[in-house]
């Protein structure tokens, strides 16, 4: 089944991430399935948090932080600044802070905390799969494009949104418990008031985000997860490992997509032997993908003679990966 | 004597002592300042430190102090006469008493709200806060074996007390259901409960223990295994779902009953039936210095500045209110007393029976009788009357006695928890802890056992009154008047201990030697009596030594203001 | 029994005698479960604390991201918290 049918007979699918190793091709792959689904009439939203900012690369235009950005007629592309939402969100904690208890400043210990755990590597990351669930969740778009950050902090998240989970049913459990004294306290006292605990409901909330984000990792309907992969040792020994932990967190795999394979013509011309001989490695490689991975394949793209970026080459991508049903030129 | 009288002779002490003697102490010697800021109102962690309005703390101060050691005390010192017991109960308390519980308090609010451990390390040694957890141990396993001791005869006296007693407690976990888990408002939940309670208690004149257990009901072994059982249930069961809760019912039916008696008293006005004074020495001993220990609670009491004073000081909203509320309490207490050796005083015919009702019942079935003939002048019948104070007396110190156990267990595990990890678990620590207070109970002589309580709680007070000692010296104020009173109690209670002590011991070898008069059981318990109070002598010296290097050493070092004199 | 004693407040006196009384019958009768409420809640707060800021000791229980959207609510606790935590304990402590 090729990408083209698999977008056709699952319209429902509307999160579309392109995982694998660095530099495979999953920017590219990502820019030009938004660029085809755009194209079709959908709207589409392109989106990363990679601080590398790739996608201002490939549409060679700066989009890092400024929101959703129209590329073309129906197609969007926003690059997350992470960082820079770290800042602002350490900002609105101070601020909070200040209007709930009246001070000028936050306590010094209270600051140095603020500080402390924003140096932390999982702040990056939570702070990302926030943004992901607000994207998601504000957003109206048709599709949602996500070109996820190297594969092991997806995992990372994902093995931990169930373990966070039963943290969050714990500390609420406790701080229903601790209500139950401030209860007994005011039967004592006679008092008739109790004022809402605002930490359980912020409680309530922290689950609720961290759910969705796990949710649009791994709901079966809606999400595409494709493996970007290239006729290498390496990197097939390496997307085996990856799927087979993927399918341990049930993350549906939709497929894999081969990249930079290079046109089997050229053997019968006269090229140098380097070349030849780096076609026959990945003829070989092609048997065991097709071995490995057989009609789970969606589609072989092949290298090109340049750089993907600007909307022609990834026009030219997007041929690749969705060839028209009847061999018709869609694009 | 008549106990109207006696009554307003003591109003008249706590008048003199709380507003000549007490208020020139809080201004001119402790200088407690209302504005100045006090732990409660820094700290303010919303758990302990939390500033509380002096009506209430006086409330909480006086109930937490007040326990059956001023009754039971005072009627066993009315043995030498009413006389010398109602002048060391106003003595004691002009004096000592309100000193004691006045300085703890207000030495832990100068101090960030330090316990009697934390001042100790500071202001004497190091070592005096491990030497004072050893004895703190000692003195808890007397606190609950001579209360077990009162619990069991009371009951063999009174076997009506008993039903009324199971029914005040499934009261209690009834009131724990209806405010932990059902949140009913607490006036309800207080009405129902005390009215079941105090159903309970006059159901209970119809069935006494012997028509269910028939001749067991005459044992004292019995009554003591009943105690210790239910204190032991009370120490480990949720706090929530026993203690906490039969502790709120129980309040009311003490309450009522001392109110009661206190009317009562006054309404009827009946004469002394005892002699102002009887005979220098007694069964337990000379006066001096037996009488001393034998009424603790009322005069002057350790206890108070172990469990109370340290609490009520992280409430105190100003120092201004120390007064009122711990001398206010102390200055209660002795009128608790009085009470009781006024109910002593009045209850029989005369010397000689009131003697035999000690030997059948205690000073608790003496209590009894004397509480209700003072609530019989209210209409209560006397039958009613001697069930409800038996439940009131027994109540009253099977209270004290869960809380000491689980003090107990706690300090067994912080004194050989890292030695001895079995002992951290808590229903051995616990155990160990009932068990060792029951060969207390069964094979010491009840009124030995209660002198050694006395002693040394007594002791403690002396350890506490030299703490605030040196805490004075060091801030350079006059402390003449609590180094006296110190200086005293520690002098009578080490005579006292030892004099107890060489009785008991000598007793256990004449009978080892041939004598033959003791069973090998109440050997081994009087031998463990004597060998306490021999070691709480020896950790009292011990801290008296280091606590007078402390003194010197201040005498002669430059003055500190308001700051802690490193130890 | 000695209320009499105390300085006359300088409301009413009818009105301050009698809600001094309730005062202290809620003192003797109530004050110490509420005592205990309060303890038995604070000592769940710790756990709490411990648990929600723990990232700051290296136990990460709740992404850093979500657990500083509590901060706020614990700032008071958290001086009084580390206070403690901190405070030297001994038994007589528990009997306060």
């Amino acid at each position: 089944m090729s990408l083209t049918d698999i977008f056709a007979i699952h319209p429902e699918r509307r999160y579309i991430m392109f995982g694998g190793k660095g530099g495979l091709g999953k920017t590219t792959f990502s820019a030009a399935t938004g660029y085809y689904l755009a194209r079709q009439g959908h709207r589409v939203l392109v989106f990363s948090v990679d601080p590398q900012a790739s996608l201002s690369d490939i549409f060679q235009r700066d989009i890092f932080g400024k929101g959703p950005v129209e590329i073309m007629p129906n197609l969007y592309a926003q690059e997350v600044d992470a960082d820079g939402r770290i800042r602002d969100y350490q900002e609105e904690i101070r601020q909070k802070i200040r209007d709930m208890y009246q001070l000028d400043k936050v306590p010094d210990e209270i600051e140095q905390y603020i500080q402390a755990s924003a140096a932390e590597p999982a702040m990056e990351e939570s702070a990302i799969f926030d943004q992901v669930v607000d994207i998601v969740v504000e957003g109206d778009y048709d599709y949602y494009i996500y070109d996820l950050v190297p594969l092991g902090h997806a995992l990372y998240y994902l093995s931990m949104a169930s373990v966070y989970d039963a943290w969050i049913n714990k500390i609420t459990a406790l701080r229903e418990e601790m209500r139950e004294y401030d209860r007994v306290a005011a039967v004592m006292k006679r008092e008739q008031d109790l004022p809402e605990d605002q930490i359980l409901e912020e409680l309530q909330y922290i689950k609720g985000r961290i759910n969705a984000a796990s949710d649009i990792l791994t709901n079966k309907e809606r999400t595409a997860f494709f493996f970007v992969l290239t006729p290498e040792e390496m990197v097939i020994l390496d997307t085996q490992k990856a799927a087979e932990r993927f399918r341990k967190f049930d993350v549906p795999l939709s497929g894999y997509i081969v990249n930079r394979v290079l046109p089997r013509e050229l053997i019968d011309s006269d090229i140098p032997d380097f070349l030849r001989g780096r076609i026959e490695m990945q003829a070989g490689r092609m048997e065991e993908i097709a071995r490995l991975f057989g009609s789970e394949v969606r589609a072989c793209v092949p290298e090109f003679e340049r750089d993907i970026t600007g909307l022609d080459m990834i026009g030219r991508v997007a041929a690749e990966l969705f060839p028209p049903p009847e061999g018709r030129a869609v694009v | 004597m008549n106990a109207a009288i006696a009554l307003i002779l003591g109003l008249i002490v706590v008048f003199i002592g709380y507003r000549f003697y007490a208020r020139y102490i809080d201004r001119s010697v402790m200088r407690a300042q209302a504005d100045k800021m006090t732990p409660a109102r820094m700290y303010m962690d919303g758990v302990d430190f939390v500033p509380t309005g002096r009506n209430v703390l006086f409330g909480y101060q006086f109930k937490s102090i007040a326990g059956a050691a001023p009754v039971i005390g005072a009627i066993m010192a009315a043995q030498w006469g009413w006389l010398p017991a109602m002048l060391w109960l106003f003595a004691g308390v002009l004096f000592i008493g309100w000193v004691h519980d006045y300085t703890s308090a207000m030495i832990s609010v100068r101090s960030e709200g330090l316990t009697f451990g934390g001042l100790s390390y500071r202001l004497i040694s190091p070592r005096a806060r491990g030497i004072l957890l050893s004895f703190i141990y000692f003195y808890l396993l007397l606190v609950v074996s001579a209360f077990g001791a009162v619990v069991a005869k009371a009951v063999v006296s009174t076997g009506e007390a008993v039903v009324g007693l199971v029914v005040l407690t499934l009261a209690g976990v009834l009131a724990g259901q209806m405010i932990y888990r059902w949140k009913r408002d607490i006036v309800l939940t207080s009405a129902v409960t005390v009215v079941i309670a105090v159903g309970g208690v006059v159901a209970g004149n119809f069935l006494p223990a012997s028509t269910f257990l028939g001749a067991f009901a005459g044992k004292i072994w019995v009554w003591a295994a009943f105690a210790f059982l239910f204190s032991y249930l009370g120490a480990t069961l949720p706090i929530w779902q026993f203690a906490q809760p039969v502790n709120y019912v129980s309040f009311y039916i003490i309450f009522l009953g001392l109110i009661g008696g206190m009317v009562g008293a006054f309404v009827g006005h009946p004469k002394f039936t005892l002699p102002a004074f009887t005979q220098p020495v007694i069964a337990i001993g000379p006066i001096w210095p037996m009488l001393f220990v034998t009424l603790a609670c009322g005069a002057i009491s350790g206890w108070h500045s172990l469990v109370s004073s340290s609490g009520t000081a992280r409430q105190l909203e100003r120092e201004t209110d120390a007064r009122p509320v711990a001398a206010g309490s102390m200055f209660a207490e002795m009128m608790l007393g009085l009470l009781a050796l006024v109910a002593a005083s009045v209850a029989f015919a005369g010397l000689p029976q009131f003697g035999a009702a000690m030997q059948a019942g205690g000073a608790g079935g003496v209590f009894a009788s004397g509480l209700s003939k003072l609530l019989g002048y209210l209409g209560l019948p006397a039958r009613v009357g001697a069930t409800f104070a038996a439940v009131l007396i027994i109540i009253l110190a099977i209270t004290v006695m869960q809380l000491v156990l689980r003090f107990m267990r706690l300090a067994t595990a912080e004194l050989v928890g890292e030695r001895m990890p079995a002992m951290r678990n808590v229903q051995l620590a616990t155990l160990v802890a009932c068990l060792l207070g029951m060969v207390l109970t069964l094979s010491g002589w009840w009124q030995y056992l209660w002198v050694l309580f006395g002693g040394a709680n007594q002791l403690m007070a002396s350890l506490a009154l030299l703490v605030v000692s040196i805490w004075l010296v060091s801030q350079r104020r006059k402390a003449t008047f609590t180094f006296i009173p110190m200086l005293f109690m520690f002098v009578t209670t080490i005579g006292a201990l030892c004099y107890t002590s060489y009785n008991l011991l000598s007793k256990v070898s004449m009978s080892v030697a041939g004598g033959g008069e003791l069973t090998v059981g109440a050997a081994i318990g009087n031998a463990l009596m004597g060998v306490i109070a021999i070691f709480l002598v020896i950790a009292a010296l011990f801290l008296a030594y280091d606590g007078s290097r402390a003194l010197i050493r201040l005498r002669t070092s430059p003055p500190t203001e308001e700051a802690s004199a490193p130890a | 029994m000695t209320n009499s004693n105390d300085p006359k407040p300088d409301r009413p006196p009818r009105r301050g005698l009698f809600s001094a009384f309730k005062e202290f019958i809620y003192g003797m009768a109530a004050h110490d479960t509420t005592r205990l409420a309060m303890k038995t809640r604070a000592s769940m707060e710790h756990l709490f604390i411990l648990i929600t800021m723990g990232d700051l000791l290296g136990v990460p229980i709740l992404p850093p991201y979500y657990s500083m959207r509590l901060l706020p609510y614990v700032v008071p606790q958290v001086a009084t918290w580390k206070r403690r935590m901190l405070r030297e304990k001994d038994l007589t402590d528990s009997l306060a």
